[in-house]
């Protein structure tokens, strides 16, 4: 038990002790003290962040009977999710200031919801995947509900309805699989699959089991919240949204698409049906809207779609270049929301608000503009590298494939439409009766866009040795 | 002299100097940044027409660069490798003289925004020179795309001071990244195929231009890879049912941004379907090429037609230029020697010829700020200058003799008519024969409509071709001369 903890769980206990601090803080200092939580959250996760040096990796580790495993595979998305946290728990400055009295809260919510999300990609059983999942979703919840206003409890109001549909969905899949397989231990059922022959209702369970976790990415039957969420909530919060729930629930259906569920054609096929109307349905949405948040919030669903898409096609090729483009897709978002949080949550996310924005401030501006450029897929950004990657191997599928990667190829040429959409108003002329005003920053957030957009350009121009770490990864899972 | 010329600094030389020019460091003087940038746009074409001079097609320049001691993408076996060989050295050294004619013909056009518009003239001449000379299909790919940034902004960007079509030029700026992304998502999805099924027959992974070989690939989906690579380029050729883009974005585009879209940016079409179709997909190209040619033909005199129809200068340039476009691709269907010449011969007559037209299109926008051909009159009277230069270089457009185009649409007519490959191409090389008589149609509708007549009160006084338009227009002319009298200079380039 202590082995295990000290091989494993290390990070996410420390993670835990802080959480535990935060709380403790908040019921003792008073408001004034605001500023120190978000001090303690970066060292919190720093020190996560370093104690994942701990976590055996080499050969796989099972622990807690076999109910959390480690290995590369898991220490990268641990990585990936502590350094999303660690961002956007800088941006974060300017929701506490607004909200000094629950600033401790916030960050134990966060820290929470972290802990979750780490948990959720080291699961190696259904009932460990169940609470991290819901530990997760109800962070979630808080968090989108901090900020008042009849928008932010709508927000969060629907994402904790459909969080809680998509667990029934996703918990009636399992009780089906436990009635077939007599186990909820990942290890147990692979094997079980590999010596019976796959029935119709382990096929439906595992359709079921799958929606119900990929209802987080806004996958089809799931995925209106995205819309009124993305619309009321606060940027910071979006960066958060947009980037950990994604890479923990990644995270695990990759793996339960290579292990436990190891395929049957007609799951294979039904997932990629649904992410291709998600794509459709998302790309299509956006090209009306005209709020900058809900535009983006149909990008990340559509984005999502894609690499579920190619996650599905299980082979472990695909699974590199899936975690490649998360890796590159999770950054560039991360950078556009400290954009946003730079622009100000106060201010109206219409299209139209932001004419003439790039004559006031280059700098930050034209780093937007990379990001925008990299979310559409052109060079010489790490998205355009993601997406050839992601399409190879959809292309390497076979030729059954060749219409669903058609369907993308053309979905993205209405994606270009939205993101243009997006970025033609920062560059023309603004009106002279209106001014446009010089954004009033702080270091963090520069530091966040500057970051993503230099890792953006960097990975589009020599993305050789993150690949190599993919392939690495997906190759020992 | 062979160690000072080097393939990734001819190419890479405009999108360093861009990024210096957008930098904020740089000086925001315009008329600073405008001279600069003419002379490193003259300097790149020096040193083009030296490595021209230096190059023979025994052994072509090549260099495969390494990022970070890496090759660029090694799981795909995608090489960042840039080759140049005959039919690229002169794409590439048309690009070059384009554009420094563009840059110089910039001056009075461009009256806002100079930094901007400068680095991504530079930006779109990197991206246009990277897809000459990639070799290998991803790199290739990226540089296509690459392209698609520059041209957006500069089409729909805010340059022109008071300028009537600023909002259509917007809307055509869109139309045209749409529709080529559209296209270059087909032309991804056969890049792709190739790639993978190029894998399983021959078991080399591998993206380079060499290492693919149709022969073992199921002709069914060569099929379908050679359509997808069709669409692609034929968005930018433009081949009929895509080319609606074009008008719209050369007419209302900044003048010498039309020069570049006339003069180049359609010749990349070309080029594409020439490295992908004729020459990696040699099998699928034969049986294909009659139903190209066909719609080479309705090319070539629907839009002479349609080009007949239309009131604004710039308009029947753009047209014309689909027109012309027409006969280069009925060129490469030929599949011949003399035909694929001839292809690359009208490419570039072409694109000097367009480039010449759009100058004095822009010229005439210019001083009558109207660009009708109904209502602009007698701009002979007051620009005599101007209606030297517009008489030949229009007369060079119907394709008279001592002008390139005669030599180049004769060659294009004697290549398909030569072909073996159907008789249908001979027959369309047949009926393409009266767009020598359409064209004097229009042009000289033109030239009779804009240039004789009384004209009106107000622009009496408006001044003659300055300095720089005389230049660029008698450079223009005078390659046209030279290359009409000595077409051997390209042709024997092919041995």
């Amino acid at each position: 038990m202590i082995n295990d903890i000290f091989n494993i769980l290390l990070p996410q206990f420390v993670l835990g002790g802080f959480i535990i601090l935060l709380l403790v803080l908040s019921m003792v200092l008073s408001p004034r003290l605001y500023k120190y939580a978000r001090i303690i959250t970066v060292v919190g996760i720093s020190s996560a962040v370093a104690c994942l040096s701990t976590v055996q990796t080499d050969p796989q580790y099972f622990g807690f009977r076999n109910s959390i495993m480690s290995d590369s595979y898991t220490l990268l998305f641990d990585f990936m999710i502590l350094c999303c946290g660690f961002l956007v728990a800088l941006l974060s400055k300017n929701l506490v200031q607004k909200h000094k009295r629950s600033a401790f809260t916030y960050f134990a919510i966060l820290l929470t919801a972290i802990f979750g999300a780490m948990n959720i990609v080291s699961a190696n059983d259904f009932l460990t995947l169940l609470v991290s999942v819901e530990l997760l979703g109800f962070s979630t919840y808080f968090l989108l509900s901090v900020s008042k206003g009849y928008h932010s409890k709508e927000a969060a109001f629907k994402y904790l309805i459909t969080s809680a549909v998509s667990t029934g969905i996703f918990l009636f899949g399992v009780s089906y699989l436990y009635g077939v397989t007599g186990s909820l231990n990942f290890t147990t059922i692979y094997e079980y699959i590999t010596k019976n022959e796959t029935s119709l209702i382990y096929t439906i369970s595992a359709i079921m089991i799958i929606l119900g976790l990929a209802s987080k990415l806004a996958v089809f039957p799931f995925a209106n919240w995205v819309i009124d969420v993305y619309k009321g909530t606060e940027t910071s919060t979006l960066a958060y949204l947009s980037t950990i729930p994604k890479l923990a629930m990644f995270g695990i259906i990759c793996r339960l698409m290579v292990f436990p569920l190891s395929n049957s054609f007609e799951i294979v096929f039904v997932i990629a049906v649904l992410s291709l109307i998600t794509a459709l349905w998302a790309n299509t949405y956006a090209i009306r809207e005209k709020n900058v948040k809900v535009i983006l919030a149909c990008s990340s669903s559509a984005n999502a779609s894609y690499a579920l898409l190619t996650a599905s096609l299980v082979s472990v090729y695909n699974l590199s270049t899936v975690i490649f483009y998360l890796i590159c897709y999770v950054i560039m978002n991360i950078g556009v929301f400290a954009y946003l949080n730079m622009y100000g949550d106060e201010k109206s996310f219409d299209v139209n608000a932001f004419k003439g924005i790039y004559h006031k401030n280059h700098g930050h501006t034209a780093l937007y503009t990379i990001l925008i450029i990299g979310l559409a897929g052109i060079p010489i950004t790490s998205g355009f590298i993601a997406k050839i990657y992601l399409f190879t191997a959809i292309a390497n599928s076979g030729l059954v494939f060749v219409p669903f990667l058609l369907g993308l190829l053309l979905l993205m040429v209405l994606a270009l439409f939205y993101y243009l959409k997006i970025l033609m108003p920062l560059f023309s002329e603004y009106d002279k009766n209106t001014t446009v005003e010089k954004f009033n920053t702080n270091f963090s957030q520069k530091f966040v866009v500057a970051v993503s957009a230099i890792i953006t350009v960097l990975l589009g121009i020599c993305p050789e040795m993150l690949i190599e770490l993919c392939r690495f990864i997906a190759y020992n899972i | 002299m062979n160690m000072l010329l080097s393939v990734p600094f001819l190419v890479f030389l405009p999108l360093v100097i861009s990024i210096l020019i957008m930098s904020p460091l740089f000086t925001s003087n315009e008329v600073i940044v405008r001279r600069f940038s003419k002379s490193v746009f003259g300097f790149h074409f020096l040193y083009t027409v030296i490595m021209l001079i230096f190059f023979s097609s025994a052994n072509p320049y090549t260099a495969d660069i390494n990022m970070f001691g890496l090759d660029w993408i090694q799981s795909l076996g995608v090489k960042f490798s840039l080759k140049i060989d005959t039919i690229s050295m002169i794409l590439i050294t048309l690009t070059s003289f384009i554009f420094f004619m563009s840059s110089v013909s910039s001056k009075f056009n461009i009256r806002k925004n100079h930094k901007f518009y400068y680095s991504m003239l530079m930006l779109l001449e990197s991206a246009i020179l990277g897809i000459f000379t990639a070799s290998d299909m991803f790199l290739f790919f990226l540089f296509w795309e690459l392209e698609m940034v520059p041209a957006y902004f500069l089409i729909g960007g805010n340059f022109v001071e008071n300028y009537k079509y600023q909002e259509d030029a917007k809307k055509s700026a869109i139309k045209f990244i749409l529709f080529t992304f559209f296209g270059s998502m087909f032309m991804l999805l056969g890049i792709l195929l190739l790639h993978y099924y190029n894998f399983v027959s021959n078991g080399i992974l591998s993206a380079s231009f060499a290492d693919i070989t149709d022969i073992t690939i199921p002709i069914t989906i060569q099929m379908l890879i050679a359509v997808c690579m069709l669409i692609g380029f034929g968005v930018k050729l433009p081949i009929i049912p895509l080319h609606t883009w074009l008008p719209d974005a050369h007419t209302n585009a900044p003048t010498p941004v039309s020069m570049v879209l006339a003069g180049i940016l359609l010749k990349t079409g070309a080029y594409g379907i020439y490295r992908f179709n004729y020459e990696m997909l040699p099998q699928t190209f034969k049986i294909i090429a009659p139903v190209l040619a066909l719609l080479a033909l309705i090319n070539i005199i629907y839009t002479a037609f349609v080009c007949y129809a239309q009131t604004d200068i710039k308009r029947i340039v753009a047209y014309s230029s689909i027109s012309n476009m027409g006969l280069v691709l009925l060129g490469l269907c030929a599949i011949n020697q003399i035909g694929l010449t001839a292809s690359v011969f009208h490419m570039v007559s072409h694109g000097l010829v367009t480039c010449g037209l759009f100058m004095i299109a822009g010229i005439v926008y210019l001083r009558f700020k109207n660009r009708n051909i109904d209502t602009v009159r007698g701009v002979a009277a007051v620009m005599p200058r101007l209606f030297g230069f517009a008489v030949l270089i229009v007369l060079a457009s119907i394709g008279l003799p001592l002008f390139a185009p005669f030599i180049s649409e004769v060659l294009t007519v004697i290549g398909a008519m030569n072909s073996d490959i159907s008789v249908f191409i001979r027959f369309a090389a047949l009926f393409s024969l009266p767009l020598l008589i359409l064209s004097s149609c229009y042009m000289l509708k033109f030239l009779h409509n804009c240039f004789y007549g009384e004209v009106t009160e107000e622009y009496v006084k408006v001044n003659d071709l300055a300095v720089h338009e005389f230049f660029v227009l008698a450079s223009i002319l005078g390659a046209l001369i030279i290359f009409g009298l000595y077409p051997n200079s390209i042709i024997g380039m092919f041995g």
